[in-house]
């Protein structure tokens, strides 16, 4: 048998891969190929489905009419991927440089709430954000914030449920990439360079935080003030505390890659999100993932649900081509096995 | 750094650095504790619910402490079905993944061969592709081949879809494991005139066990909190999750936090024996 | 969990279980010489094409059945019936539309009683949450002609009549079911989509109207309010995901007539609900959920279902539940049994089961809905004076003359309705 074996090398991996490749090959490629040919299809469930490629204007027909969808899931999964960046970056920090013998226990801290039922956490903050729920409740009570204030039914609900239930996607290939830095070349750069100048970290980090989330507010058409205020206060949080000479310098550039594999770990399942925006926003908030459910699962609409998954399919493959090309997809393997 | 060097630096400073170290070194702890509140809030807010004794169907408002759910887990019809059902096919497709990923991992790391590029890519996708695309793209093939040879929907198409899902994961996984994997304990079990096959259960798996695990307890993961890929691939069966997005509309029975609690904790419980055992062994 | 915990345990009565079971024996005799559902396999199409068999696949041997004269007196067989494949009859039913011991959850006491008198078993569950999302997970069987796993299934009106005008349900066999013949109310008898009524047993009705909370809101009686930005409930107010009865209401509230729907009204009670949303008004379109969020607080004005304003009042009593004075949506929820089905003479005793009186009764003093059963008002009034007596189960002839039915449309009205409404949906 060994000698067979060394004989015929390919063998051994041909039988390695086999099952799985096959698996991923009928039931993963297939079913997009599936979904390309359905997208050329014409007709309604009741009377049966036609292919022809004529049909290919599904295409521009869909797509045309739900850019709208299309625009408004690109700005929330954006804005959702800013925001877990602000609140994964320190988190991150602080758990690779001072969590010292806590670490692993930090570590676990942050990925454990994941271990519970993602609908169950998210309709878990529909309790606590609820218009008269415990936080909102009586700040309405004392005053402080008006009668028919509320979050839910927001677009900043769905941004919020999106960050939060992603957060561990960015959270953890952050913490990858700055684990590895040599902290030995941190404290170089520290000799090196003058001390931090806190006040100009939060002026220009509030400023660039604001401006930023409250261009992205005034594009919704809503809430642009309190997108502003949040953005302002985080640029400024992260200012303050992060904007050092030898941070900037050294530390940062060093963890890029974890923030660009982050980005791209939040960002993609952020697009096709559709339980946040049901649960959480109002029929103005909905995803081009709640069109595609809903044209598959209540219309059965099939040709132009699949038009439509295919079109983001396409740009999703697009922006991962790019990102492999220029970064590789070490980064991206190495923090979904840490995930 | 030392605590005793850092005094002493910050003696010799000014008291505006002395102030900079102070925020230097508190502000992260405090960040981090007001992150981790955030972060487990809700999971707090799920096991309180599982006390609440709510007069009707509701259970969206605190009304008193009970522990009469804790006791009758199972209570509302159709939970102990869906969450059998989840179980079973978080087992069998943990199984069934883990086995195929793995082999698939051993491939693309030992042997290099025409088309791993491809291997690669293949691999990679359906990390990279939004939940959605993939149940509604399975949806899509399971209806074109319906009819006929008929292919109905239920516990065959989502174990199907959720051993695709978790291949892709595990191979990651485990492939970490055999990277940093010292390649010349096989080659001395092979000059001991090991067989390959001895090679590999004597070495090389145990080595690669906890890479293999940790694998399996994420492929576990997945699958029993899956709601996207599963809702597309279900047809007239429910699992956990279906339950309660169905159950959402009109009224979350107080034993869906109740198995949800449990759920949390045999995960944490999971997660932190293993990594307890891991540390032991390397000791 | 229940209204009514100290009344829906009502034990049933020995003499009724007599009777049931006296009437049931007979049923599972007339059983025996009853069908079996085999299911047709159509002829293989063109690779590219997913075609569509609306041919009806019923069950062969109807014949069989009405063949069968067998008095009603017969010895009961104590087996089920062994025309029915072996295994519990599948009824796939929506959440909380059956009465429930209220000491354990799990068990329905109409049901077990249904099993101690004619031995058949029932596995009931509740997976129907929307009429649309349901369909999808059976219209596959139903077109390769295959078992859906359901005898039984519930689907509201518009539906039952897509699912009859497919072919996809079988006609009851009149023979197993006495009570149903006796029972129905009149007013649910000849329906346009299924006139002679044997593909349908109404299985409870609903009224939908205007949900609110009068300490936010006072009373409301118009459905002007839906459309009228006031502070007291802008930005706090739901409509229904049921296309009929959101366009319904609002087409009333135009003065259009709901019974005669056509494209140019859907138009226009589309842009009034496009208009109403611009405005800041609406702050959701759901299912059941709306009542979520009536507990809540999140919502203080909704379109309601009167059987789960019932319901909500348990939990927020002080909840109120109007039919304007524009009217109110009528609709029925409808058992049928789909092709391909393998218990079908089980399901039809099944729903003949309900049809009698008291266990009519039984179920609407949990359900609380309207009940399409003749004397189950008389029965309930004996083991629950409050529920009998209360408005929305059985609703004053003043409330039902300001009732009405949405009409039935076409297929292509239908897509063209359904594709308006998506857009009030916010997915179109």
């Amino acid at each position: 048998m060994g000698t067979f074996l060394k004989r015929h090398h390919w063998v051994t991996p041909l039988a390695l891969l086999t099952p799985g490749i096959l698996w991923l090959l009928v039931f993963y490629l297939w079913p997009a190929l599936q979904m390309f040919i359905a997208s050329f299809w014409h007709g309604t469930l009741e009377t049966g489905f036609v292919f022809s490629l004529d049909n290919w204007t599904n295409y521009p027909d869909a797509v045309g009419q739900f850019a709208p969808f299309y625009l408004r899931s690109v700005v929330y999964a954006a804005a959702a991927t800013m925001t877990t960046f602000l609140i994964a970056y320190p988190l991150a920090y602080t758990i690779a440089f001072k969590g010292g013998r806590f670490k692993n226990l930090m570590l676990f801290l942050v990925v454990a709430p994941f271990f519970t039922s993602f609908l169950l956490r998210t309709i878990s903050w529909k309790i606590i954000l609820g218009d008269v729920g415990p936080i909102i409740g009586p700040l309405k009570g004392i005053g402080v914030l008006p009668q028919d204030f509320h979050i839910l039914a927001t677009p900043m609900a769905v941004i919020a449920g999106i960050t939060y239930n992603f957060l561990p996607f960015m959270t953890l290939p952050v913490y990858v990439a700055l684990e590895k830095v040599d902290v030995r070349l941190v404290e170089a750069a520290k000799d090196l360079y003058a001390g931090p100048w806190r006040p100009g970290g939060l002026i220009a980090g509030g400023i660039l935080g604001g401006a930023l989330m409250g261009v992205l507010g005034l594009v919704f058409g809503v809430d642009w003030a309190v997108f502003a205020v949040i953005g302002a206060a985080f640029g400024g949080f992260v200012g303050w505390f992060l904007v050092s000479e030898s941070f900037i310098r050294v530390t940062f550039p060093l963890s890029l890659s974890g923030v660009f594999a982050g980005g791209l770990l939040t960002f993609i399942p952020a697009i096709g999100d559709y339980i946040n925006a049901e649960l959480l926003g109002n029929p103005s908030t909905n995803m081009i993932g709640n069109v595609i459910q809903n044209k598959f699962l209540t219309q059965n609409d099939y040709p132009t649900a699949s038009a439509l998954s295919f079109a983001m399919m396409a740009g999703v493959l697009v922006v991962v081509a790019i990102y492999a090309k220029v970064l590789g997809t070490e980064e991206l393997s190495a923090a979904a096995a840490r995930a | 750094m030392t605590s005793a060097a850092t005094a002493r630096v910050a003696a010799a400073r000014p008291a505006r650095q002395v102030i900079a170290r102070f925020f230097d070194r508190w502000s992260l702890i405090v960040y981090t504790l007001l992150a981790v509140i955030y972060l487990l809030l809700p999971v707090a807010v799920i096991i309180l619910f599982s006390f609440n004794d709510p007069a009707g169907k509701s259970n969206f408002v605190w009304q008193g402490f009970t522990i009469q759910y804790w006791l009758d887990p199972f209570g509302p019809l159709g939970l102990s079905d869906a969450v059998t059902l989840s179980l079973v096919i978080a087992f069998l497709s943990t199984a069934i993944a883990t086995a195929l990923g793995t082999l698939i991992a051993l491939a693309l790391e030992r042997y290099s061969f025409r088309g791993k590029g491809f291997m690669n890519s293949l691999i990679f996708l359906p990390m990279a592709t939004p939940e959605i695309i993939m149940g509604a793209s399975l949806l899509t093939m399971f209806v074109a081949i319906g009819t006929p040879p008929f292919f109905p929907l239920n516990f065959l198409t989502i174990l199907i879809a959720h051993v695709m899902f978790n291949i892709s994961y595990v191979v990651v996984t485990v492939r970490a494991r055999l990277a940093g994997f010292p390649r010349h304990l096989e080659e001395a079990a092979g000059d001991l005139y090991a067989n390959e096959w001895q090679t590999f259960w004597r070495v090389t798996f145990p080595l690669i066990l906890p890479g293999i695990v940790a694998a399996a307890l994420l492929a576990f993961s997945l699958s029993i909190d899956d709601f996207v890929v599963t809702n597309f691939t279900a047809g007239g069966t429910q699992t956990f999750p279906m339950f309660i997005y169905a159950k959402s509309r009109i009224g979350i029975p107080v034993q869906v936090n109740v198995i949800g609690t449990c759920i949390f904790l045999i995960a944490v419980g999971g997660v932190a024996i293993t990594t307890l055992a891991g540390r032991r062994k390397q000791r | 969990m229940s209204t009514n915990d100290n009344l829906t345990g009502t034990p049933i009565s020995r003499r009724r279980l007599l009777q049931g079971s006296a009437l049931m024996g007979a049923a599972a005799f007339l059983a025996a010489c009853g069908t079996k559902g085999t299911a047709n396999t159509p002829s293989p199409s063109a690779a590219a094409t997913v075609a569509a068999s609306t041919g009806g696949s019923t069950a062969p041997s109807e014949a069989a059945v009405a063949s069968a004269s067998v008095a009603p007196t017969a010895t009961p067989v104590p087996t089920p019936a062994p025309s029915d494949a072996p295994g519990a009859i599948n009824w796939a039913n929506w959440t909380y539309y059956i009465d429930v011991d209220p000491k354990d959850q799990k068990k329905h006491p109409t049901l077990d009683a249904f099993t101690k008198s004619t031995g058949l078993q029932v596995k009931y569950q509740e997976v129907i949450d929307d009429n649309e999302t349901f369909f999808g997970t059976i219209q596959p069987q139903l077109q390769g002609g295959q078992d859906t796993g359901w005898d039984i299934i519930t689907m509201t009106d518009w539906m039952a009549a897509r699912l009859i005008r497919l072919g996809w349900v079988q006609s009851f066999n009149a023979a197993n079911m006495p009570n149903f013949t006796a029972n129905l109310l009149d007013t649910y008898k000849g329906v346009g989509w299924d006139p002679d009524g044997s593909h349908h047993a109404p299985w409870q009705s609903g009224m939908t109207g205007i949900g609110f909370d009068p300490a936010k809101t006072g009373n409301v009686t118009s459905l002007a309010a839906y459309f009228t930005p006031d502070p007291r409930w802008k930005g706090k107010t739901e409509l229904l995901s049921e296309m009929r009865d959101t366009i319904g209401l609002t087409m009333l509230y135009l003065g259009l007539d709901p019974t005669q729907p056509t494209r140019d009204g859907c138009d226009k009670a589309v842009a009034a609900l496009q208009k109403a949303k611009a405005d800041g008004i609406i702050r959701g379109i759901k299912g059941n959920s709306y009542a979520e969020d009536l507990k809540a607080g999140d919502a203080v004005l909704v379109m309601a279902w009167s059987g789960d304003m019932v319901q909500v009042l348990v939990d927020k009593p002080g909840i109120k539940f109007n039919i304007a004075t524009e009217g109110g949506i009528l609709w029925t929820d409808n058992s049928m049994i789909p092709n391909g089905a393998k218990h079908k003479n089980g399901a039809e005793k099944l729903i003949d089961w309900y049809y009698i009186p008291e266990n009519a009764a039984l179920v609407e003093d949990y359900v609380n809905y309207i009940c399409p059963v003749k004397g189950a008002d008389v029965a309930l009034k004996k083991i629950d004076p409050s529920v009998a007596s209360n408005p929305l189960i059985f609703p004053p002839a003043s409330t039902t003359a300001r009732l009405h039915i949405f009409g039935a449309l076409s297929e292509a009205d239908e897509t063209y309705f359904n594709q308006q409404f998506a857009k009030v949906l916010g997915v179109g």
